[in-house]
């Protein structure tokens, strides 16, 4: 009994282990730089059914991608014959488990054993390019998904090891950077099998029954873990709603609520009473939110946990088709991570007041990403930089707010070094600092926002810059102030300033300065309240002006 | 003339190690190594070192050759007793060093702080300066803005300044003036400047690295010279070398220019040893595996060499993103387990060994000194592999009744037997082992079964055999001296400096006058550098080794290619030809995209001697003398089998035998398992080879 006890732990750590070195694999065999960069990835293993057992991750928001698709694919074929050994299945269906936006593609892999369907090697990946209107496919200005790209409707990519060639010269066909976007496709081919073949060798190793026992009881293990967290919280009722401001076509805000229940074992998210859809690409599928929803259900449980499909039995999620965060076809989605961060942080703030060790106030929520495309002054080559900025974090009980980091729908993502920045595009950095805006005070402060300002080198760049967090600051708790707000701001030649929250293609000049402001994160606690020699640290640090400090602070010198 | 004595002492967190041995100087023959080991002895480190040197009774006029590595610049970093810093950067940068990469590892965890920096904002001052992408100075710095920023600093009472400016990896005019400028007004003060310590790109990475030097420079100074003075008061008449993080050893005068340097020597050392022995043993592919008491570190050997990155972080883990230093550093893996590592259950029921561990006080149960938790060390020796009566070298009466006690509760935690508890230990110990050898290994590309593994420290020979099978490694060595291997190693090395420029360049056909001048350039450097030290490069030989970082223009990540750079030129064809094969190996696959070239990496070596290897002479003992015992030895997955008891002290070239055995050194206990056959080599290093591989 007991050496099966022990074989049990250690093949769920060989599983838990199975999505480090998919995530690995996947960074070796990438070409492109969103990948193996940012990480703007996910890979992982479920079992038969669709149950995570295990993923890894670059970013958060990707937690409900895999297991969901996996769900789907047994939907689209339902039958045991409808699948064998050596086939794999692409898709990017927004609408449908997996889905996020177009440019997110899912790979899956069945996993047999002795010819039975024992688990699914699964990724999901971020694809330079999958074609449609705008380069990279993404635009602040589509209005149906077609505009979008190349939609893969759960259809067999390979079909037992055979690859479909169809398929691939079609894809070749419509999308701009062919190489790229086949490499994007063999790696994440390469990162599935690889989850695949290791899965087998540990079933060759610890047997079958072992290796299906050891999943229910991972997934079991994950609903303990979990069910001990959850009785942890205080029961109740927990409701907010916040705004997202604009769609990019001249609509907004959209409004999102939010109803949470919490009770000894389960957490009830309904977004019932959320906005309808949005003309403008900013619509998120039910996947995207269900992802949001467990990072938020993951970060007041057990953030350390390694995530298992068992952690999220005691989550539910309810939201009506067809609003703005359970968006139908053909809603346009590319930029789908603004809605779904704002739904992440509309129930943050509704358990917030719960949860106050785990959670802080609000933060800039936006992934404040800048695409700007223009021809090197030097080589005369086409650059297209695409870059999130960070922002600041809320104060929480305890502490100040975090300076400076990217927003919770990001993870291990990273900012692009200044050296390697000016080498590689027509622009030049000035500066990269924190601001000292008005916002954020209190007993503990809200972590800065940053200011980060690009002078034209080339003749001309187009910019592309969607944000949120524009009109409506990041929230404060307890009596602090809220924060501040995220923007984009053009310093014309010839003195004029323009101020962005959406804007696709705009064209500035050479000489001509781009602002981006990030918000400052919202405080916690009256500010009359923080210790005098908090506030005169601050002053000293230059995170507060003196009139601020008087201001807001009531410090008299 | 006497034989005289080379030896090297290395500084951990639990003991000071030392090893050395006579050398005649007729015959050059290398007489017995031996090795002495005492108490680590914080702050004063350099005293344990003294004691050691006692203790080995090693005489102060035969000793000729003395290198020493030492915990003291991590130690300083990790338990913040560095420097106050003050930095100096580019108008606009300052918050470059708070903002850092803005990564969050621990994804779920929305309330994260990243961790603090070790400059506070209003002691990171900006000067107005700027040089651009190209190198070109745009503007010089305007050394008017320095007398009120150290005012401000000495108002502050900051005792180390570091310098960084942007692109300064390309053009140090405008940071070298500052510095000089800083040094001028302010002579007493540490001054670091970046481009003294790194010429790579990526602000932030540099910067960090530049204050982080700052923050250990006056300690790892003051401690330098206070172990000069002890050596020299001692009567040694030369002065000693320093060991560093690239596997090389430094004169005390380059240490101390460049104490980050040191940061990760210990591990280096032992990689090094690995990868030397490898070479007189014919074994070019080693995954390298180093137990101790509350880590283990795992590395990779690949034809012979060891790899050498510059992407170190200090207090770096899945939840937090540490502190980046641009030093040249082998790649290792390293996880918190080891023999002292602590069992415990959680909330869902599930059994979990470390990263906390029983470190020397309490100490595993089995010491008897109060510790209740128990330890991998203690499954070991519930389990009949440690020998009761050799425990911690026969220094410790192991308390049986606590370790049973402890074995009960954690059984009763789980619903098993105490056997089975602890058995349980040793299995989730050895998963976690293997994960982490996998990171090194499977995950990079590589096919265990191509790799022996060579296993030492402590704890390293106990779980070797059972790692092995978990990988399919075929063989398994444990070195002579394995329980010193790291201290060992530092006499095997050379000395070293490894000098890596960013310097963007197609690899194009007309791009070879441009790679040799870069390298002959940096070769000048370097050398200056040596004779700055006070090595005469004239008289003395200079071995210069030339790697390129290169990449698929467009990418990101680089793959290090060695490349001949003589006075021939260089051969651009087959730089690409290697490039293309090694990224394949790397990353699966090769582009039909144009090379760049990202750094240029020169590694310069001044050979130190080293005697071959002491071969150990057979006697012709019968193998039957070296058994000490017969006893019941639990091998978990293999079952409970009467093992043959060896006395590793007693073993000789030549012997060969099978498991299930267990072999007994004062400090180093190696398990065999069943069916795996051993074999002692001309060097008295064990040989495992394991059943699986068909070799037994």
């Amino acid at each position: 009994m007991s050496a099966d006890l022990f074989s049990r732990e250690i093949v769920k750590d060989a599983l838990v282990a199975v999505g480090f070195e998919m995530f690995d694999a996947m960074i070796r065999t990438s070409m492109s730089p969103i990948i193996y960069e940012t990480t703007d990835f996910a890979v992982g293993v479920t079992d038969a059914v669709g149950n995570l057992l295990a993923q890894g991750n670059g970013v958060a928001a990707f937690l409900a991608t895999l297991d969901t698709a996996v769900q789907s694919t047994l939907v689209h074929f339902p039958n045991a014959t409808d699948l064998s050994p050596g086939d794999v299945i692409i898709t990017n269906i927004p609408y449908e488990g997996g889905g996020t936006h177009l440019s997110d593609v899912v790979i899956l892999v069945p996993v047999f054993h002795s010819g039975h369907l024992i688990a699914w090697t699964v990724n999901k990946a971020h694809w330079t390019e999958v074609g449609g209107a705008q380069a990279g496919s993404v635009s602040t200005e589509a209005t149906e998904i077609y505009q979008e790209g190349l939609q893969f409707p759960f259809v067999k990519l390979y079909e037992r090891d055979v690859i479909n060639k169809s398929l691939v010269s079609l894809i070749r066909a419509n999308v701009r950077l062919p190489e790229s976007t086949i490499g994007d496709m063999h790696a994440g081919v390469a990162a599935a099998r690889v989850g695949a073949r290791r899965v087998l060798e540990i079933t060759d190793k610890y047997g079958i029954d072992n290796v299906l026992a050891a999943m229910s009881s991972l997934l079991d293990y994950g609903e303990r873990m979990t069910r001990d967290e959850l009785a942890r919280l205080p029961a109740g009722t927990y409701e907010a709603e916040d705004i997202v401001e604009s769609d990019g076509c001249g609509n907004g805000p959209f409004v999102i609520k939010v109803k949470v229940t919490i009770s000894a074992d389960k957490l009830v998210a309904d977004f019932t009473g959320t906005d309808g859809p949005a003309a403008g690409p900013i619509n998120c599928s039910l996947t995207g939110l269900i992802t949001g929803a467990r990072c938020v259900f993951k970060a007041v449980t057990n953030p350390e946990l390694p995530a298992n499909g068992g952690c999220f039995r005691l989550l539910e999620v309810i939201c009506p088709p067809g609003t703005l965060i359970s968006a139908r076809s053909p809603a346009p989605v590319s930029l789908y991570y603004e809605p779904l961060i704002a739904a992440m942080d509309v129930m943050w703030k509704a358990l917030a007041p719960a949860v106050p060790d785990r959670l802080p106030a609000g933060h800039q929520r936006s992934v404040n990403a800048t695409f700007v495309a223009g021809l090197h002054p030097d080589s005369g080559d086409l650059f297209v930089l695409g870059e999130p900025l960070v922002g600041g974090w809320g104060a929480s009980a305890a502490r100040d707010g975090d300076n400076g980091q990217f927003c919770c729908g990001n993870g291990e993502t990273f900012n692009i070094p200044t050296e390697l920045f000016e080498s590689r595009y027509g622009l030049r950095v000035e500066q990269y600092a924190f601001h000292d805006e008005d916002g954020g005070a209190g007993r503990h402060r809200g972590g800065k926002g940053v200011v980060l300002d690009y002078r034209v080198t080339a003749d001309e760049v187009f910019l592309t810059y969607a944000t949120s967090r524009s009109q409506s600051p990041p929230w404060g708790l307890n009596g602090a102030q809220s924060g501040s707000l995220n923007s984009a701001k053009i310093f014309r030649n010839g003195g004029a300033v323009e101020k962005h929250e959406m804007c696709t293609r705009l064209r500035i000049v050479k000489g001509e300065l781009i602002r981006l402001t990030t918000a400052t994160g919202g405080g916690f606690g009256n500010p009359r309240g923080r210790p005098r020699e908090f506030v005169m640290r601050d002053l000293k640090n230059g995170f507060i002006t003196i009139e601020q400090a008087r201001r807001d602070y009531g410090f008299s010198p | 003339m006497s034989a005289y004595i080379r030896a090297a002492t290395d500084v951990g967190g639990t003991f000071t190690d030392l090893v050395f041995y006579a050398v005649d100087p007729v015959t050059g023959r290398c007489g017995v190594v031996r090795t002495a080991k005492v108490d680590t002895t914080p702050p004063r480190f350099e005293q344990g070192v003294m004691a050691a040197l006692k203790k080995g009774g090693v005489q102060a006029r035969d000793l000729a050759f003395f290198a020493h590595g030492s915990t003291v610049v991590i130690n300083a970093i990790t338990e913040r007793k560095g420097a106050k810093v003050g930095l100096i950067t580019t108008r606009g940068f300052r918050d470059v060093l708070e903002i850092a990469r803005g990564n969050r590892p621990d994804l779920f965890n929305f309330d994260f702080r990243k961790p603090a920096p070790f400059v506070e904002r209003h002691l990171r001052a900006e000067v107005t300066e700027r040089c651009n992408y190209k190198g070109e100075i745009e503007t010089a710095a305007v050394l008017e803005d320095l007398p009120a920023i150290i005012a401000g600093f000495r108002a502050e009472g900051v005792q180390a300044i570091a310098v960084c400016f942007l692109h300064a990896y390309l053009n140090c005019t405008n940071e070298a003036m500052v510095a000089q400028e800083v040094r001028r007004l302010w002579p007493e003060v540490s001054v670091v400047a970046s481009h003294e310590l790194s010429r790579e790109w990526r602000e932030y990475e540099r910067t960090s690295t530049a204050v982080l030097s700052a923050y250990v420079h006056p300690i790892s100074k003051l401690y330098i010279e206070s172990l000069e003075r002890e050596l020299s008061g001692f009567g040694f008449r030369n002065t000693p070398y320093m060991m560093l993080s690239n596997g090389g050893i430094a004169t005390v005068a380059a240490a101390k220019a460049n104490p980050v340097a040191m940061i990760e020597s210990g591990p280096a050392s032992g990689i090094y040893a690995a990868a030397y022995l490898g070479q007189q043993l014919g074994e070019d592919n080693l995954i390298v595996l180093d137990i101790g008491g509350t880590t283990a570190k795992c590395a990779l050997v690949e034809s012979g060499e060891v790899k050498i990155v510059t992407e170190y972080h200090v207090e770096k883990t899945r939840r937090t993103p540490g502190y980046p230093i641009q030093t040249a550093v082998s790649e290792i893996v390293e996880i918190g387990n080891g023999g002292g590592s602590i069992a415990w259950v959680d909330a869902g029921g599930k059994l979990h060994v470390g990263p906390q561990s029983a470190g020397a006080v309490p100490g595993p149960v089995a010491y008897g000194r109060g510790g209740t938790s128990p330890t991998t060390t203690d499954a070991n020796l519930f389990l009949g592999r440690i020998d009761p009566k050799n425990f911690a070298g026969g220094e410790i009466q192991p308390d049986w009744n606590a370790v049973r006690a402890a074995f009960e509760e954690l059984g009763r935690l789980l619903g098993v037997t105490a056997t089975e508890a602890a058995r349980g230990v040793v299995r989730i110990a050895n998963a976690n082992m293997t994960n982490a050898l996998r990171l090194v290994s499977t995950n990079k590309g590589h096919d265990p079964r191509d790799f022996a593994l060579i296993a030492f420290g402590g704890g390293g020979p106990m779980h070797a055999v059972a790692l092995a099978e978990e990988l399919n490694v075929p063989k398994v060595i444990v070195p002579v001296n394995s329980a010193v291997f790291s201290a060992w190693g530092m006499l095997l090395t050379d000395l070293r400096r490894d000098l890596i420029q960013t310097h963007l360049l197609s690899l194009g056909a007309l791009a070879g006058p441009i790679i040799s001048e870069q390298f002959r350039g940096m070769e000048t450097e370097t050398a200056g550098k040596f004779t700055e030290d006070g090595i005469d490069t004239t008289a003395t030989k200079v071995t210069w080794e030339h790697q390129l970082d290169l990449r698929y223009q467009g990418q990101e990540h680089t793959v290090k290619v060695p490349i001949d750079c003589g006075p021939a030129g260089v051969d651009i064809r087959s730089i690409a030809e290697n490039f293309h094969a090694a990224h394949e190996r790397r990353y699966t696959y090769r582009l039909p995209n144009a090379i760049q070239i990202v750094n240029f990496h020169l590694v310069a070596r001044i050979a130190v001697a080293k005697p071959d290897l002491p071969r150990k002479t057979p006697t012709g003992r019968p193998l039957s003398d070296t058994i000490r015992a017969r006893r019941l030895v639990d091998f978990d997955a293999h079952g409970i089998h009467e093992a043959t008891i060896y006395d590793g002290e007693k073993m000789e070239p030549g012997m060969e035998f099978f498991g299930p055995a267990v072999i007994q050194e004062p400090v180093v206990t190696l398990v065999v398992a069943p069916r795996h056959r051993v074999t002692v080599d001309e060097f008295g290093s064990y040989h495992v080879h394991l059943s699986h591989a068909g070799t037994a």
